[in-house]
Order: C-alpha cells, then sequence, then structure tokens
C-alpha cells in the first residue's frame, strides 16, 4: 500500500513538472544568455516549434556529456578546438549545405579554418576575443599604453598598478598571452619558448591582485580592478554595468598590437538528433544578419556575419573585437588543443607559476 | 542554570557568525537596485519582479523541488529499510554496498549512471535524475537510520514480541516511532542533498531538463545576478519551513535527548 502511495506521488510530482510534449521542439544546447530572447521568439514563430535550451558552462562539459553517449540535442554551439574533437569522435552530422543559403552571409575570412575543412559539419556563430580591459580615467591618469601586452607583463608599467591588475585563471589563455608578447605564435609549442613565457608569468605575477577568470568583471565596474587581461564580452558587460550604475569612467577595450586569442562558437548539429530539419532550418536562421546582429547588441558578442553589421547599433561596430579589421584578424589566433604530453608540460609550468613567490 | 563562560558564548557566536552571515548577505543583496552583488545601492523588490516573470528559473525551481521530493521520499523509504536490515542481520556485504555510493566521488558517479542510462536507452529527463539522486540518497538516510537503532533499547522490540505482535507490528508501531527522528533526519538530508546537487546531476539530465542548481552554473559564466539571490533567499525559507514542519511532526528531533 505505501509503496502504491509513493508510486502515485513520483509519477504526480514528476507530471507535473515535466510539460506534455505536443508540439515539435528544437533542443538547443547553448552557452547561457547566448541568444536573444527577441531571436527565440521569432525563430518559434517562423518555423512554429518551440526552443528548448539546455546550457554548459565550458566546452569540457559539453564534450564529457556526449562522449558518455547523452542523446536528445539538435543544435549545439562549441567552441574551435571542441569541434575538432567531436568532429574526431565522430559526434557530428555534416551539413547539407543546400539548407544553408544564408552561410554567404558569414566573412570568409572565418571560413574554412584547420578545426574543420570546408566547413563540413560547422558553421561560425558569434566570437570573442581576449584583449585587454581597462578603466579609462585611471589609465589615462598613470599614462599607460592599452595597445600592449607589455602593459600586462612588463614590470616597467605594472608597477604604476600594481595590485590593480588581473589576468585570466586559464594556463592556455595566459600562455598564449605571453607567447604573443614575446612575438611568438599564440599556438607555439616550442618548449624553449613556453619557458620563457613562464618566466615572463612569474615576473609579473607580483603586481598581479590574482588570477580571476569570473569576478573580475564586477571588480572592473566597482572600480578596484583597473587592467585586465580578459574576454572581449567580459569587458563590454563590464562598461555596461558602470555606465548603468552611473560610475565617472568607462571599461574599455584594448587590443594589443601584438595579437591575441580568438574564440569562435560554432553551430553544429549533433549526429542523434532528433529534428536535423529543424537544425538546419535553425542554423540558416541564425546566419541571417539581423538576427545574428541582436546577439551582438545584447552582450558585445564579435560577429563573423558580414550582414549583421547594418543591424548592429552603431557604437558597437566601431569595437575591434565585435568587427575586427582586415590588419588586426590576421594577428589573431584560434587555439589549438594540445597534445597530451604537451598538457603535461604545460601543466607543470602552470603549477610552478601558481607556486611561485 | 549554571552560568557559562563569556568565552563560551563568544565562540559560539562567533560560531554562528559563520554559519550564517554569509546567508544573510545572500538575501540582503536580494533586495538590491544594483545588477551587481558588489555595493549597497537602494531598496528593491525588483529581482522577486523579475523572478516572477522568468519562466526559466521558475521551471528550473519545479523541476529541482520536484525531484527533491520524489528522491526524498523513495530514498528515505529505501533507506529506512536497508537501514534496519544493516541493524539486524549484521550483513558483511550491505554495509558496503550502501556506504559505496557515498563514498565514490561524485563525478564518477555521474558519469557511470549516464553510462549505464544510455545503455539501457532510457531517455534523460527528470525520471533519470530522480532514479540518480534515489540511488545516492538511500546511503545517507540508512546511516542515519542506523545510527538512531544503534542507539535504541532492544528489549522493547522484544517486549512486544513478546506480548503476541507480529514482527511488522512491532516495527510499525514500536521501533518506527523510536526510530522516528532518525527517519525525518534522514528524509531532510536527502532532500537537501538532492536540490543542491550539481554534479551527478549535469550528466544525468537530459536535453531540456534543467534544475536549480544547473541553471545557477550556468549563470556564472555571464556574471551572476541577484535574481539568483531572490530565488536562494526563497528556496531558504522554503528549507526553513520544512525543518519547522519536521520539528513540529517529530518534536524530539532538534532537541537534546535529555530533554525530551
Amino acid at each position: 500500500m505505501p509503496i502504491r502511495a509513493l508510486a502515485a506521488v513520483f509519477a504526480a510530482a514528476l507530471a507535473l513538472a515535466a510539460p506534455a510534449q505536443a508540439k515539435d521542439e528544437l533542443h538547443l544546447y547553448n552557452w547561457n544568455n547566448y541568444i536573444a530572447p527577441e531571436t527565440v521568439k521569432r525563430f518559434e514563430e517562423f518555423c512554429k516549434c518551440d526552443v528548448v535550451q539546455t546550457y554548459y558552462s565550458d566546452n569540457e562539459e559539453l564534450l564529457a556529456k556526449l562522449a558518455a553517449g547523452a542523446k536528445g540535442y539538435d543544435v549545439l554551439v562549441p567552441t574551435s578546438n571542441a569541434v575538432q574533437a567531436l568532429i574526431r569522435g565522430g559526434q557530428l552530422k555534416p551539413l547539407d549545405k543546400t539548407a544553408l543559403p544564408n552561410i554567404r552571409n558569414v566573412d570568409p575570412a572565418y571560413l574554412n579554418t584547420p578545426f574543420d575543412p570546408g566547413n563540413q559539419y560547422s558553421v561560425p556563430y558569434a566570437m570573442s576575443t581576449t584583449i585587454i580591459g581597462y578603466n579609462d580615467a585611471k589609465i589615462k591618469e598613470l599614462g599607460l599604453p592599452t595597445d600592449t601586452w607589455a602593459v600586462i607583463f612588463d614590470p616597467k608599467y605594472l608597477e604604476k598598478v600594481k595590485g590593480r591588475v588581473t589576468v585570466l585563471d586559464s594556463a592556455n589563455e595566459l600562455f598564449a598571452a605571453a607567447l604573443k608578447y614575446l612575438g611568438y605564435s599564440a599556438n607555439d609549442v616550442d618548449p624553449k619558448h613556453w619557458d620563457e613565457a613562464a618566466a615572463v608569468i612569474k615576473k609579473a605575477k607580483p603586481y598581479w591582485a590574482a588570477f580571476n577568470a569570473s569576478s573580475y568583471i564586477k571588480e572592473l565596474t566597482v572600480g578596484n580592478i583597473w587592467l585586465v587581461h580578459g574576454y572581449s564580452n567580459d569587458i563590454f558587460q563590464a562598461n555596461q554595468d558602470a555606465q548603468a550604475a552611473g560610475r565617472k569612467f568607462h571599461i574599455l577595450q584594448g587590443v594589443p598590437k601584438e595579437g591575441a586569442v580568438l574564440a569562435v562558437d560554432n553551430m553544429v548539429i549533433h549526429k542523434s538528433a532528433p529534428r536535423p530539419d529543424l537544425a538546419l532550418r535553425f542554423i540558416n536562421f541564425m546566419l541571417d544578419g539581423r538576427n545574428s546582429a541582436e546577439l551582438t547588441n545584447l552582450i558585445g558578442s564579435g560577429n563573423p556575419n558580414k550582414d549583421a553589421m547594418s543591424y548592429i547599433k552603431p557604437e558597437l561596430t566601431r569595437l575591434p573585437a565585435v568587427f575586427p579589421p582586415p590588419a588586426l584578424q590576421a594577428k589573431l589566433e584560434q587555439l589549438k588543443d594540445l597534445t597530451v604530453a604537451q598538457r603535461r608540460l604545460r601543466n607543470k609550468l602552470w603549477t610552478e607559476i601558481k607556486a611561485s613567490k | 542554570m549554571r552560568r557559562r563562560s563569556p568565552l563560551l558564548w563568544a565562540a559560539a557566536l562567533c560560531a554562528y557568525a559563520f554559519l550564517y552571515v554569509p546567508l544573510a548577505i545572500v538575501v540582503v543583496y536580494s533586495f538590491n537596485d544594483s545588477r551587481l552583488n558588489a555595493e549597497w545601492v537602494g531598496f528593491t523588490l525588483d529581482w522577486y519582479r523579475k523572478l516572477a516573470a522568468d519562466d526559466e528559473m521558475l521551471a528550473a525551481a519545479g523541476n529541482s523541488l520536484a525531484i527533491g521530493l520524489v528522491a526524498s521520499l523513495v530514498s528515505t523509504v529505501l533507506g529506512t529499510m536497508a537501514g534496519v536490515a544493516m541493524h539486524r542481520y549484521r550483513l558483511r556485504l550491505l554495509p558496503i554496498l550502501i556506504v559505496a555510493p557515498i563514498a565514490i566521488p561524485e563525478i564518477l558517479m555521474g558519469v557511470s549512471l549516464l553510462i549505464f542510462f544510455v545503455l539501457l536507452n532510457f531517455t534523460l529527463g527528470l525520471v533519470s535524475v530522480a532514479l540518480a539522486h534515489i540511488a545516492f540518497c538511500i546511503g545517507f538516510v540508512a546511516i542515519v537510520v542506523r545510527a538512531r537503532l544503534a542507539g535504541m533499547d532492544e528489549t522493547l522490540t522484544e517486549a512486544a514480541r513478546d506480548c503476541g505482535a507480529t514482527p511488522w507490528k512491532a516495527f510499525r508501531h514500536v521501533t518506527l516511532p523510536l526510530i522516528m527522528p532518525g527517519v525525518v533526519a534522514g528524509a531532510l538530508m536527502a532532500f537537501t542533498l538532492s536540490i543542491d546537487d550539481f554534479v551527478i546531476t549535469f550528466f544525468t539530465a537530459g536535453a531540456g531538463t534543467v534544475t536549480l542548481p544547473l541553471q545557477i552554473y550556468s549563470m556564472i559564466k555571464i556574471s551572476v545576478t541577484p535574481e539568483v539571490n531572490a530565488v536562494s533567499t526563497l528556496l531558504m525559507l522554503l528549507t526553513l519551513l520544512l525543518i519547522v514542519i519536521a520539528a513540529k511532526l517529530s518534536p524530539s528531533l532538534l532537541r537534546s535527548e535529555r530533554e525530551t
């Protein structure tokens, strides 16, 4: 008897929580806040279906989950190196290009990359760059440059902003920045160059306030931190928050002349997608300039879609991180995955850096 | 009553401050008129209004509650049975089997469960999450119940049996009431563990199944807004309510043995 009662409670509770599935559904596995609500609404009207979103906060999360065999997702939005890993794992469905006429809107600079030659499986969605963010009032007052990694790594500049600088808590991002500063490629794998980069980082470390990957947006906005190595979207967000809070300063983006890391997120279809037809319609829809522009207007993301330019707020189109000009494009690099041995070496160097005084 | 030393009071105060000040800050900032959890700007109920209109967050909270209720109910029944069995039969393998899910790292359990569900071709969703939560909650309930049984006077059950009670009657009318505080404590623990679990839930949740911890965690990347404080405040209230109800149902639960 009690067991039957429990079973009834069980069923009732779950039935309450799970809405009846009647309409067509597109399952989108996406980063949080990575599509504008009005875009979702418009697509739902267009396809007469519901968009059901699930979120991940890290490519590794997505890879782990799919590698273990999770199913039910139609469209995923992984970063390029994760796309490559997914292709290698046979997790993706090739794209039927005839269903994607809007692919012509994409800037050719972001197509046919080594991560997915010929864009057999993926099309670029949005991107961010890892650059310098700064408090304009303070940095102007101190007379520091904002167009070079030297301001993050050279003690000559750093001593003026000691304790007011944060860098990303990511070995790959920080090594990439240090390698760029030294004039190497962000994807350089020469151990000697890595040692040089580690030395640069160790020398600068005493001047940094923290390795920080999440709360630096807030610290910038409040005015505790004046200079960061961070993601362009985050720096944009920090400035929006600062303006909304009525601060007397701006948080601006500085693109280092040595170049920087570019992270492109791509739309792909999972091999076991329940609705590949809807997935293709969604991808083509998102390649439309107007729909693509709405995300940039929302979070200040970089946009690989040429057609989006005319729909983006003018103050945003001027930001180099949103539409990198060709000269800058040439200096932006997407990070490649490291081999196991390389990763081990990098982890070792990273641990030494973290432990150093 | 003996006077307690001021040092003891100070220590107690510090301990309570350590436990409750962070929670109080979360509550206070849920009324803050700023998107940032950085400084006090002014009082507002905006975040609660936003929350009321945020279908995704509410659905996530609803899912968490439903899963928590189901997981705690089922695991309490199974866990109590396991606790009684461990106490009565002194089996060698059973305690290991029951404690193992507690000792196994969550990430391992999450991945294993996911692989298991995929192997069975079981559609991932609320049910798979609830099953996973039941699996790891049973052990906790069993241990609490067993601890309670260990402190129980065995002669009482024997007396009931002597007076002609069937084993079930003796359990239902003598043992169960005596171990009730343990059972309720186990149920509460299971509920809390279920509602804030992230790792196992992440792996066993299907497309479109979002629970509160998953929702909040995915927001970290774009910085958490006070809406999260608002939903946390409501959850705290709910938990408080549950504890009050539990204390009403089983008064001895929150008091020391000597006073009852």
